[in-house]
């Protein structure tokens, strides 16, 4: 029997949404709560994915992550707007950069940092020094766009650039299903190449993965790039739904965090099933407490990370991947016999 | 009179200096003695200048008798509280020291709940879990508008209002100054006592530090609230010193990544360190300032960002580099007590023995 794995926490909540929306669409106009929540879930997801690649490999949360994604945002909008193509075609690009600016803050920091025996408090302290250079580099082109183009680079959003299926916009569609086919993608990367299996070895033993001829710099390298694409990804994506400035980055990070932390930080499914459920909570459970207690509650939806890094470290702080799924459900069900 | 860019420039330098030095002397506090990550150092300063914002205030608009709502009507209120401030200088100043003690009690009380996690969670994740308390202040603190006036923050009665203004910002720092140098002495006196020497003895092997019957949590949770409780003076301060607070002013980068760049530049675990660290950053962020006008020509894109780019880089080359700072950590020497003589030092014990085995 195969042991249930947290991904199908997280990937039921996410059909529930997709259910509840298309219920929503079926008659009268689409709640854009419900949009907003399915297109949300479905970027920390990636975002989730691309840092955990990261920790899981070089065990340094990455602070400058989240600009990775405002990276993405900006190929968007030079995509769109200065060279007037589809914003979607900015994808490859997002990737691409983004990824190659992960790499770079692996190999010319934290690499060097790691040989040097740097405290894993430094660590983290350099990629908020890099992550200090990506967003006035951010801030510079977007002025430079501003200036050269006469395109507005500050607290934009591009959702009128997006194509329409039917009366709902494209990326509502695109945005779970590039998220799935990801998912997809690097499952099968990760069980059925021997690349896949090389990474797994280094992750659980650098060492003798070493040892045996794995060429460990590589792997760490090509998880920092993929790590970094992926959030770049997202951050493509999201220019179509969500407003993109500069400082996004900064919104977003705590998100990030807390998606990864429930997931455990150590399991890709794990950030999977996280961000799905802190996305979906983060905006369908404010809107369902702004219900309850009174619209006022809605601006108080960042402390809803906080809240679940709060309890995922004091109830299971290995996260869902770190849960005994079987041995909970026997519990309860004893519980109830 | 009319005091000079110069010396309005000095003036302005030396508060932001002593005042980044209460915090930097907290933070190494943590950081460099404990080894404690507070990536949320900007929540105690935060609460410190919330606390500047709501108590002293209403404080003295209700001594003068002046009613209306304290939030709503802010700028009227405050005006006059001013006027009713130049006939009763002692209330002002007694203001001011209530919110500093208040301030230093509440940012122990945050100590105690920063402590929670502290004792509990080692490196990243006592990190990302500090940061994301930092942020929750702020958002309380936009949203929940009785604090300090949410996206429009609230102003400060000010304590040194019967000085002629040309005066008052020169006093202000004098004050600023010796409440560092306070925060130094005592800082440096902290560490140099066995607290000190059982951070450092924590931080470097927690499980031996253990074994010899040391309370590691005690010595923990004792440290980061004694360094929440400076750090919240300082930013009851700068509240003061700005003469107003706005959520918007207490962000991650000002209070809790510039901090950590000071003390890293000038060298962990380590008083002088500190000052020097400090009087770098900031005089290398206050000249990018001051010559903007004349840089802009120069950089081929907004001076704002100069800082960011330059700042950035130099701490990532600090960090390669020279990783012990520009004064590495050294043995700290014991301090003495005036009038008591201590052992005397071990080497001149030694010699006397050896002198009296080769004498027979």
């Amino acid at each position: 029997m195969r042991r249930p794995r947290p991904w199908h926490v997280g990937a039921g909540a996410a059909a529930a949404a997709a259910a509840a929306l298309a219920a929503g669409a079926g008659g009268q106009a689409p709640d854009p709560i419900l949009s907003a929540a399915v297109i949300y879930s479905s970027l920390l997801v990636l975002l989730a994915i691309g840092l955990t690649l990261t920790y899981m490999t070089t065990r340094v949360p990455n602070f400058a992550h989240a600009s990775s994604a405002t990276i993405g945002v900006y190929a968007a909008l030079v995509v769109s707007r200065v060279w007037e193509a589809s914003p979607y075609l900015s994808i490859p690009l997002a990737f691409a950069v983004a990824g190659a600016t992960s790499l770079t803050l692996y190999t010319l920091v934290l690499r060097p940092l790691i040989r040097k025996r740097a405290s894993q408090a430094i660590q983290m302290i350099s990629t908020l020094a890099f992550d200090l250079v990506l967003i006035a580099a951010l801030n510079i082109a977007a002025d430079h766009i501003v200036r050269a183009y006469q395109v507005t680079a500050r607290e934009f959003t591009l959702r009128s650039y997006d194509a329409q299926v039917g009366d709902l916009p494209a990326v509502l569609f695109v945005a779970p299903v590039a998220i799935a086919g990801i998912v997809v993608t690097l499952h099968l990367v990760l069980k059925r190449t021997r690349f896949g299996i090389a990474m797994r070895a280094t992750i659980e033993n650098p060492d003798l993965s070493s040892v045996v001829g794995i060429n460990v710099r590589r792997v760490y390298g090509v998880s920092w790039f993929l790590g970094g694409g992926l959030a770049g990804v997202a951050g493509a994506l999201m220019s179509l739904w969500f407003q993109g400035d500069p400082g996004l980055g900064a919104l977003l990070i705590p998100s990030i965090f807390a998606a990864s932390i429930v997931g455990g930080f150590m399991s890709i499914y794990g950030a999977i099933a996280g961000g799905a459920l802190v996305g979906l909570a983060e905006i369908l459970g404010t809107r369902w407490l702004a219900g309850e207690l009174g619209s006022w509650v809605i601006a108080y939806r960042p402390l809803v990370p906080l809240a679940f890094i709060a309890a995922t470290l004091m109830l299971a702080p290995r996260g869902l991947a770190g849960v005994d799924w079987r041995a909970l459900g026997r519990r309860l069900h004893v519980a109830r016999a | 009179m009319s005091l000079g860019p110069e010396v309005t420039f000095f003036v302005d330098l030396l508060a932001i200096y002593s005042i980044y030095l209460i915090i930097n002397t907290s933070l190494n506090l943590e950081f460099g003695y404990a080894g404690i990550p507070n990536f949320g150092k900007v929540l105690a300063v935060g609460v410190g200048a919330f606390v500047a914002a709501a108590v002293p205030g209403r404080m003295l608009a209700g001594m003068a008798g002046i009613g209306g709502d304290y939030i709503g009507d802010n700028i009227a209120i405050m005006s006059q509280v001013n006027a009713w401030l130049l006939d009763n200088t002692g209330a002002g100043i007694a203001a001011f020291a209530v919110t500093l003690a208040v301030a230093a009690a509440v940012g122990a009380a945050i100590g105690l709940l920063t402590a929670y996690p502290a004792i509990r969670l080692r490196g990243d994740y006592l990190a990302i879990t500090l940061l994301a308390f930092g942020e929750g202040m702020r958002v309380i603190g936009i949203n929940y508008t009785e604090i300090a006036g949410g996206t429009l923050g609230v102003q400060l009665p000010d304590p040194l209002v019967w000085l002629p203004p040309d005066l008052r910002f020169p006093a202000a720092t004098v004050g600023l100054v010796i409440m560092a140098a306070a925060a130094v002495i005592y800082g440096d006196r902290l560490v140099r006592s066995p607290l000190g020497r059982l951070l450092r003895a924590v931080r470097d092997n927690e499980v031996a530090a253990e074994s010899v019957g040391k309370d590691v949590m005690r010595a923990r949770t004792k440290t980061i609230m004694v360094a929440a409780a400076m750090a919240a003076v300082a930013g009851a301060l700068y509240a003061f010193y700005v003469g107003g607070a706005i959520s918007f002013a207490y962000d991650r980068l000002n209070w809790t990544f510039w901090p950590f760049m000071m003390i890293l530049i000038g060298g962990l675990a380590n008083s002088r360190g500190v000052l020097v660290g400090t009087l770098a950053f900031v005089l290398v962020r206050k000249l990018i300032t001051f010559y903007k006008d004349s840089l802009q020509g120069i950089v081929p894109f907004d001076v704002v960002w100069l800082d960011y780019l330059l700042l950035g880089v130099v701490l990532i080359a600090v960090l390669l580099y020279r990783p012990q700072g520009l004064l590495p950590e050294r043995p700290t020497p014991t301090v003495r007590v005036p009038g008591e003589d201590g052992p005397a030092p071990l080497t001149s014990r030694l010699g006397a023995i050896a002198r009296r085995l080769a004498g027979g």
